[in-house]
């Protein structure tokens, strides 16, 4: 391919991908683990302190990284923030992935790369995960550099691969302390590509004194990086032994999920076939099946001057363990299979490449590119229905317990009505719900001043002149019968199955009703 | 010394003296008893939110949700036969989205897919024409119970007038705040179950009954599995 032609064809991809990513960010709600993250950023951005919680909420990346986006975008505190910006971070990562894909240029065709990059641009499930404020698409990112890095290096050892692929390893395990699955996943596919490696390519790993010098220099490259992040930039001393120590806590929450408890086949199932009621049928079997075929160009290759063990088996072999190790998992939620299907895409593109050098006569050849450009179609109107349409619709596969559209009516209604309220912005809230049904209104009313969390009735104090009160529908029975009969209740859903009560003063509801 | 160093001497004084009352009257001023100066800005310190994982994951329909209390027996006049079955409906969504308006007066409950209509976003209506006038003692709703959501604005009118000009009579009307324009209503929204919604319409006598509805808590969609009309001839 000509460089002109890749270089077009490159851009178009590009341009394709940041359309998808960059669109009305902020017209999704803000599911529940992206508001947990919001806000946790928003202390950091208006404290300047972050402190890694073992826990739960992952590495620290993610709220470092979103710092320089909101100081360019002139936030300052995190009632300044909105979804665009944050949401903004995920989206120039997962865009960021097709030009780390030109790195792997030399390990794969053009063709191939050109390939692989639509898919990553126009995947529904790249696409979705892209404009979600979550770790998954800044881990992506990490993984490819990493393996794009670690083949470098088994191909030409050197100081510098070593330095890059530690740099990986090292914001990848700032992303993800549970990044250690895919460290065990990228080491056993670098010691299959080891073993399985020519004579030839022997010569070139080098005594053993030397590897060990590159291995300490990646390792302590990668430790330092985690390290940094970890300690909250030196402030937090047992920031990164914690990250250790989190293991144990979630190995406990990957043998027991309670209700993200999934069968084995659920991730494929998922790319390869869903439809949920009168829903659309949502598919990424065109990616899938290339995937198939890309492996089998690899295991067909007689080309003698390529190396036996190339790139694409060395992704092979890290698709296959981690899709393995993570099928295996109990817990699962599907935004976990962006790390394996990465892999799965890297090996569509070769899949698509090998099949377009294959058809030889020119009418197999254009079949076979407008069969691809009808399922290049297809993926490109189930991304934009998964974005855009049914981004927080229970139809949509890629959408997990999130909030409902109907959530922006109970902040539409705070708003509208406190704006009569003589104290505005500063009106006492109460919210007494359980702690899963609380998120994600930490983030809405980020605005408001006077805002209480309790899960008990009985701890929140008197609740009889209080103006809001916010309940989950199972405590509705609980509230005393005065503030039945003061209060205007409505209802409001958060997620399906799951209605939340707003309880507004009735001088207070009058009043609104008089000022409309 | 001369008379104009007196002076300005003199001056000097006044001008000091000037200063040490201005300086003196605050604190005089904050020993006087201030209904406002006694109080203090009370600093409330109002519980944090706990943070916590992913929530659960819900898809499959709830067929069988309980609700934990029994509705109760529910007394009309005697003869009172069920009126709606298989009646003619109409609606303000001349073509739903999803399944058919005969489905509203068929008879079938299931809250499954293909037992429910579902009408377009914002303020729809379903009527159903009963033939003629009948005293009304029972009207039965199912929205959508699949899942558990809460119709908006729902309220219920009667009327001989098909195009319910004249005559009408609102006997059900949860819309608190006037979003559907039919005016400010004091019944209570409820969570949709298998159990239905039972509406007492005390004996009013009309042909039609008309069903509205302003989305619910799920999506701007209207819905109707099942809605039945009891009553007993005009006297």
């Amino acid at each position: 391919m000509k460089k002109s032609a890749f270089s077009g064809l490159f851009i178009f991809v590009l341009f394709l991908a940041l359309l998808f990513r960059l669109t009305h960010l902020d017209r999704r709600p803000m599911h529940h683990d992206e508001a947990n993250q919001a806000v946790k950023f928003g202390n950091l951005l208006e404290t300047g302190q972050y402190r890694y919680d073992k826990f739960d909420h992952h590495g620290p990346s993610l709220y470092y990284l979103s710092l320089p986006v909101a100081r360019l975008l002139s936030h300052t505190t995190l009632a300044s923030l909105n979804e665009k910006t944050l949401r903004l971070v995920p989206a120039i990562f997962g865009a960021g992935l097709l030009i780390l894909l030109l790195l792997a240029k030399g390990e794969m065709r053009g063709e191939a790369v050109l390939f692989s990059g639509l898919f990553a641009a126009i995947s529904p499930a790249m696409v979705y995960y892209s404009r979600f404020y979550i770790q998954e698409t800044l881990l992506v990112f990490f993984i490819v550099g990493l393996l794009i890095f670690c083949w470098r290096y088994i191909q030409r050892p050197s100081y510098g691969w070593a330095l890059a692929a530690g740099f990986f390893a090292g914001m990848m395990y700032a992303t993800k302390e549970t990044s250690i699955i895919l460290f065990g996943a990228v080491g056993m596919a670098v010691l299959f590509s080891l073993l399985f490696q020519n004579k030839d390519k022997d010569k070139k790993i080098g005594p053993a004194k030397k590897l060990i010098g590159h291995g300490c220099v990646g390792l302590i490259v990668s430790v330092l990086i985690s390290w940094m992040f970890y300690s909250s930039f030196f402030k937090n001393s047992s920031g990164l032994w914690d990250s250790f120590r989190s293991f144990g806590l979630y190995f406990v929450k990957a043998g027991q999920p309670e209700w993200h408890a999934h069968p084995w086949y659920y991730y494929i199932k998922m790319l390869f076939f869903s439809k949920y009621g009168s829903g659309p049928v949502w598919s990424e079997a065109l990616i899938l099946g290339l995937a198939v075929l890309g492996c089998v160009a690899v295991f067909k290759k007689k080309d003698k001057d390529e190396s036996q063990f190339s790139f694409s088996k060395f992704v092979i072999a890290y698709t296959l363990i981690t899709l393995f190790v993570y099928s295996f998992i109990p817990y699962k939620t599907p935004w976990n299979l962006l790390p394996f299907y990465i892999g799965v895409i890297l090996l569509a593109g070769g899949g698509a490449a090998f099949i377009l050098r294959t058809a030889k006569k020119p009418v197999l050849r254009w079949g076979m590119i407008f069969v691809l450009c009808l399922g290049i179609v297809h993926l490109s109107i189930q991304s934009y229905r998964a974005s855009f349409v049914f981004h927080a619709d229970p139809k949509n596969p890629y959408v997990y317990a999130h909030t409902s559209e109907d959530y922006l009516n109970l902040i539409q209604r705070i708003e509208d009505v406190s704006a009569v309220h003589p104290e505005g912005k500063d009106v006492l809230i109460k919210v007494i719900t359980n702690p899963y049904d609380t998120w994600p209104l930490p983030w809405y009313l980020r605005g408001f001043s006077r805002v209480g969390y309790w899960q008990d009735m009985r701890d929140a104090g008197d609740l009889e002149n209080v103006p809001f009160i916010i309940t989950s529908s199972d405590k509705l029975d609980k509230l005393p019968p005065r503030i039945v009969q003061n209060y205007q209740s409505e209802f409001y859903g958060l997620r399906p199955e799951v209605l939340l009560n707003i309880h507004i003063h009735r001088d207070l509801w009058d009043k609104f009703l008089k000022q409309r | 010394m001369s008379k104009g160093v007196h002076k300005m001497i003199r001056t000097l004084r006044i001008a000091i003296l000037i200063q040490c009352l201005l300086l003196f009257i605050p604190a005089v001023a904050s020993d006087i008893p201030n209904q406002d100066q006694e109080k203090e800005l009370l600093e409330l310190e109002l519980p944090k939110p706990m943070f916590v994982g992913t929530p659960k994951n819900i898809r499959t329909p709830n067929l069988e949700r309980i609700t934990g209390k029994s509705r109760g027996p529910f007394y009309v006049p005697k003869g009172t036969v069920l009126l709606s079955m298989e009646k003619a409906v109409t609606s303000s969504d001349y073509e739903p989205v999803i399944g058919d308006l005969e489905f509203v007066t068929d008879g079938e409950k299931s809250g499954e897919d293909g037992y429910y209509v579902e009408l377009g976003p914002s303020v729809q209506w379903v009527q159903i024409d009963l033939g003629e006038s009948y005293s009304l003692h029972a009207i039965l709703i199912w929205h959508y119970h699949s899942q558990a959501r809460v119709y908006r604005d729902v309220t219920i009118q009667v009327s001989d007038d098909p195009d319910f000009i004249e005559g009408v009579q609102t006997i059900y009307n949860n819309d608190h705040d006037n979003s559907a324009g039919l005016g400010i209503g004091r019944d209570k929204e409820y969570i949709e179950t298998n159990d239905g919604r039972l509406i007492n319409p005390r004996g009013v006598v009309a042909r039609y009954v008309r069903l509205y509805s302003r989305g619910n808590t799920s999506n701007e969609m209207n819905h109707y599995v099942e809605v039945e009309v009891y009553g007993t001839p005009a006297k």
